[in-house]
């Protein structure tokens, strides 16, 4: 595959692979930032004012980053980030405090992560001492100590702000918001979150200090731009050792997005969500595929792990299922039918299962009432049924009501696929009436 | 205890002194100290008379009041123009204070020495008021300093004009040369008199012999850092690390200054800041007058009394007071009232109410205690009469915040100012009008009383103003421009914050829109209008347009569900049924379930849809949290 030339560094073609695995991955997996964020300029410019007038003019400032998951919202800051800090100027300057609902679930903790990543007179190492409302006061404080000209400006990157809305009073944000709007050491506090109704979650105080400027990142891309970030993302950079590796990779690269089954699949992706973080996956799984015997990505490549990323979750344990389980399933599908998702119980399954049995004359599955529990049990293990709420625990294991997890086309396309499946039974599964 | 004639005035009386074998007698002219808030630091004043209450129960002393150098306050310190002596007292000639004292309250007798004070150490001003026989100075009528020191008496003296012997060695700053009283020759035999006075009362307070942070000892430690520390500082124990006393929080200082605004817009912006403080509060006169005047007149009586500030967010009321208190601090200065105490608390920045009573606390004394102690300690201070007390305003910002079950937070702060002793005066601020109504119980909303300000949003004339008096003549906006952004603000909120964020927005908007950084026009109608609806349009509909094929189709399937069933509310498997009719009609490939939930979960964060927790499977219900009309606009202008 690849030609070598002359004129170049020559590498092992292992080697090669091995850096190309290595760029993508990082591309992939590491969030590497790109040198631009693409299709967001005016929100690049925006956000990077914002801070930039933080940092060097000591202005406070509030923001909302908002945008769906996997949109580049976190991508976005980063990239303003860092490119505010490569200016001396506010390098020198800006104190950072990262935050993130996730870990800081309430006002105690993110209070110690703030004193402790500000570090504070009161914090010993990494320790920060003194109780709660020893913490705030100390914080406020030195917040309130500080002026516009004097003191470092202090950004509060608080991610996945929705969640901090939850806190007890709110106070935290109450806090950092009456501090970015009063005469105290400047503050920009830069809110990141999904939900679009986040101002909503704001206590009227809390949201009257808020500056009210929301940084949407709603992206109406089409197919062409999406397939375009699909061949950037899988082509290798022009500085790369081999350069005729690197060539021959591109262009084949070039070829798969040509290819109409590839487009095919890139487009059902696209349909289903415009997210990175998905795309990235998928290209992960092709990336995976590429070795020494193999040094490209070929369409086919493309194709099965797009498979692997649609298909069914729970259509998928069903193949693991012993017939007898599979045949509890099947009933439990025709009672659901007969009495229009009414919950059933083990004894109303069995029954049915016993009517299927009677036309039979062969009693190859004719299975004690155990084992037939234990099998039921195993069911609601995987989680493909579950007891309906609030039945109590008294109730016999044999009456106590379930539903179905499954929709009825996950069943069926199971047993299409199901190794060796009887055809009684799948005779059985496809009739209208049990 | 009382040994006395019942009749009016009487000459003499006897009391007990705690550590003393003897009764002691006290008699008019006589230096005592008296109970007071701290119990290391009692009062030092002079008895002038002693009389019985009328029935002869109660026995009352006329005193005249001296002030120790701690109670000074700072601004007036500096009046005197040299460092006091920590021992050093002052004649006081308060307006306000009572002069009338039970003799419960009296503690021991008191030697005072008059220092003779060379008047270069005085300095020129303050020689030329010297009295006859306490040197005292009157000083901008208001405190009359003498210089004193405080000596203990451990045995009964007669001798009250004691300010012969030894004037000359009391010189304060000689005192302050030397650094250390034990080693001064002339006295240094009452001075250890005065140790072991100082040992008792220290064994009888509170039984442990630490080391105290009392204006007293802090003259011993004074001495002791000179020799070797016998137990280490109890403050830095190891195992219990505690926040530093002495820790200063402070933000690290910029290493490169700020940058000046260099144009128009951005003059105008730093103008708009909310942060930056204007030079008179516009539209807001008639409030500051009547929050001013009440609390003046509280001030000038000595009483106490609460008023109620209730407003929307955003409408001025911290603002007001806040200015209001600038100016009696003012007021205060130039010596046209009497000197106050402000201090601030708000519900918000305390992790729970029963803080408030330390925050105070710390305002007022600087002592750091528990919730419980501070309440017990600020109780006794408002209910009890002692002397030289200076009004105290206590601003209460974001009041419904200090509810609690008992409501006693809420309570003890309006009940206080009621005492007569208290004089506190308590401004409170919140959002209802109705509160003390909806949330009080009875006792807590008649203590509160009636005294009520409400602050009306303002009106986009108001909000005009607002903006033109903080731009003050920098002409960086169009006419029509602002008219209609406090028109907006004030048809939907009438909050000034708003009104400043969109117009410093705008700002930004004009900044960008011109390509020549240095020529920049004003800001239009235009670039407000982008402003406001940035701020203001809600993002659904922009969020449906941009959402993927699946996402689009799956909203249309909730809503044809919604419709079959007459019902606001599918299971996912009801609507998944939809969806693969929908994307059937469409002809797209039908999609699996288990991408179906994943395409539901990403309407469900961005909260387009309403869920159930996701645990649930197909079984999970879903509800639109956009009206239906908007979801099938904005999928039709596709």
């Amino acid at each position: 595959m690849s030609k070598r030339k002359v004129k170049d560094v020559h590498r092992p073609i292992g080697e090669c692979i091995t850096q190309v695995q290595q760029i993508l991955r990082e591309r992939f997996c590491h969030q590497q930032l790109p040198d631009r964020p693409e299709g967001l300029e005016a929100q690049y410019k925006h956000l990077l004012e914002l801070l930039r007038r933080s940092a060097i003019q000591g202005e406070s400032n509030s923001v909302l980053i908002v945008g769906p998951r996997g949109a580049g919202k976190t991508m976005l800051l980063q990239c303003v980030l860092r490119d505010l800090l490569q200016e001396k100027e506010a390098q020198k300057n800006l104190l950072q405090v990262h935050l993130n609902g996730l870990l800081q679930t309430d006002d105690r903790i993110a209070l110690k992560e703030i004193t402790r990543q500000l570090n504070l007179e009161n914090v010993v190492g990494d320790k920060v001492f003194g109780s709660f409302a020893e913490n705030l006061a100390f914080l406020l404080e030195a917040l309130k100590k500080g002026d516009r000209s004097s003191s470092r400006p202090v950004l509060f990157v608080l991610d996945e702000f929705d969640l901090f809305a939850h806190h007890k009073n709110q106070t935290l944000l109450y806090n950092l918001f009456d501090v970015s709007q009063s005469a105290q050491t400047p503050v920009a506090v830069v809110g990141v979150t999904c939900r679009l109704d986040v101002l909503e979650l704001l206590e009227k105080r809390v949201k009257s200090r808020f500056s009210h400027r929301q940084i949407h990142l709603l992206s109406s891309f089409g197919f062409s731009e999406y397939l375009q970030t699909v061949r950037t993302q899988l082509s290798l950079p022009d500085d790369f050792t081999d350069r005729g590796f690197a060539q021959d990779w591109n262009s084949s690269i070039q070829t798969l997005c040509e290819d109409k089954s590839v487009e095919e699949a890139l487009q059902r992706h696209f349909n289903s969500s415009k997210d990175f973080r998905s795309l990235h996956m998928l290209l992960m799984l092709c990336l995976s595929r590429v070795s020494v015997s193999k040094p490209s990505i070929k369409p086919a490549d493309l194709l099965d792990a797009s498979r692997l990323c649609l298909c069914d979750a729970k259509a998928n344990m069903l193949h693991g299922l012993s017939i007898l389980e599979l045949c509890l399933i099947i009933a439990m599908k025709h009672l659901n039918d007969v009495y229009e998702g009414e919950p059933f119980n083990l004894q109303m399954v069995h029954n049915e299962f016993k009517k299927f049995l009677q036309r039979k004359s062969n009693s190859m599955y004719n299975f004690e009432q155990p084992v037939v529990m234990k099998a039921f049990e195993h069911l609601q293990q995987l989680e493909l049924i579950r007891p309906v709420d609030g039945s109590s625990a008294k109730t016999q294991r044999e009456f106590q009501l379930m539903r179905l997890m499954l929709d009825h086309s996950q069943i069926m396309e199971a047993l299409q696929k199901y190794p060796q499946c009887p055809t009684d039974v799948k005779q059985w599964a496809m009739s209208a009436f049990g | 205890m009382i040994d006395s004639v019942c009749s009016l005035c009487v000459s003499s009386l006897v009391i007990s002194v705690e550590g003393l074998p003897r009764p002691t007698i006290i008699i008019p002219e006589q230096h005592i100290l008296i109970e007071g808030d701290d119990e290391d630091n009692p009062y030092v004043a002079k008895v002038i008379r002693l009389f019985g209450d009328g029935d002869g129960e109660q026995m009352k002393a006329v005193v005249q009041w001296f002030v120790r150098v701690s109670e000074v306050p700072l601004s007036k310190l500096k009046l005197l123009g040299r460092e006091p002596h920590p021992q050093e007292i002052f004649h006081y000639q308060g307006r306000i204070c009572d002069d009338e004292v039970n003799v419960e309250s009296i503690l021991r007798p008191v030697q005072v020495t008059v220092a003779c004070v060379h008047p270069k150490v005085l300095g020129h001003k303050m020689c030329t008021n010297i009295t006859t026989d306490v040197k005292s100075i009157k000083f901008k009528n208001y405190f009359s300093f003498a210089v004193c020191l405080i000596r203990n008496l451990l045995d009964n003296q007669q001798d009250l004009n004691s300010d012969g012997e030894d004037e000359d060695e009391f010189v304060p700053s000689q005192k302050e040369l030397n650094g250390c009283s034990e080693e001064d020759e002339d006295d240094g035999e009452e001075e250890a008199g005065l140790d072991s006075e100082e040992e008792i009362l220290v064994k009888k307070g509170r039984g442990t012999t630490a080391v105290f942070r009392t204006p007293r000892s802090k003259q011993k430690t004074h001495s002791l850092t000179r020799t070797p520390r016998k137990n280490p500082n109890k403050k830095i124990m190891p195992g219990t690390p505690r926040t530093p006393h002495q820790a200063t929080p402070s933000i690290p200082c910029r290493s490169l200054p700020t940058r000046q605004p260099a144009n128009i817009l951005e003059e105008a912006r730093a103008r708009l800041h909310v942060s930056s403080v204007p030079e008179s509060l516009p539209c807001r006169e008639q409030e500051f007058q009547d929050i001013y005047s009440f609390v003046e007149s509280k001030i000038i009586d000595g009483t106490g009394g609460c008023m109620y500030i209730s407003g929307v967010p955003g409408t001025g009321k911290t603002a007001t007071v806040h200015e209001v208190m600038r100016c009696l601090q003012h007021a205060a200065d130039v010596d046209e009232i009497p000197t106050f105490h402000f201090i601030e608390i708000n519900g918000m920045k305390m992790t729970d109410p029963h803080q408030a009573y330390v925050q105070i606390l710390q305002n007022l004394t600087g002592q750091k205690a528990t919730p419980d102690h501070a309440a017990a300690l600020l109780d006794k201070r408002f209910n009890n009469p002692a002397p030289r007390k200076q009004t105290t305003v206590l601003l209460v910002d974001e009041l419904d915040l200090l509810w609690t079950r008992k409501q006693n937070v809420m309570y003890n702060l309006f009940d206080w100012p009621t005492q007569r002793h208290a004089r506190l005066v308590v401004l409170t601020i919140a959002n209802t009008m109705d509160l003390p109504e909806r949330i009080m119980i009875n006792r807590v909303a008649s203590r509160l009383g009636l005294t009520r300000m409400s602050f009306q949003p303002y009106s986009f004339k108001q909000l005009q103003q607002i903006i033109m008096s903080r731009l003050n003549k920098v002409k960086a906006f169009e006419e029509d421009a602002l008219q209609l952004v406090s028109r907006k603000v004030a048809a939907l909120s009438g909050d000034a914050r708003r009104c400043l964020d969109i117009c410093r927005r705008a700002t930004e908007i004009c900044e960008h829109s011109t390509t020549n950084p240095s020529a920049t026009g004003l800001v239009g109608m235009s670039h407000v209008m982008e402003a406001l609806n940035e701020m203001f349009s809600s993002a659904y509909i922009t969020a449906i347009k941009c959402a993927s094929m699946q996402e689009q189709l799956f909203l249309r399937a909730v809503i044809a569900e919604f419709r079959r069933l007459g019902l606001e509310e599918a299971t996912f498997q009801q609507v998944f049924v939809q969806h693969q009719a929908l994307c059937r009609l469409e002809g797209l490939q039908p999609i699996s379930v288990s991408e179906g939930l994943a395409v539901c979960q990403r309407l469900g964060a961005c909260r387009l849809l309403l869920l159930e927790p996701s645990r649930l499977g197909v079984l999970q219900r879903v509800r639109l949290n956009v009206s239906q009309d908007d979801v099938l606009y904005a999928l039709k202008a596709d």
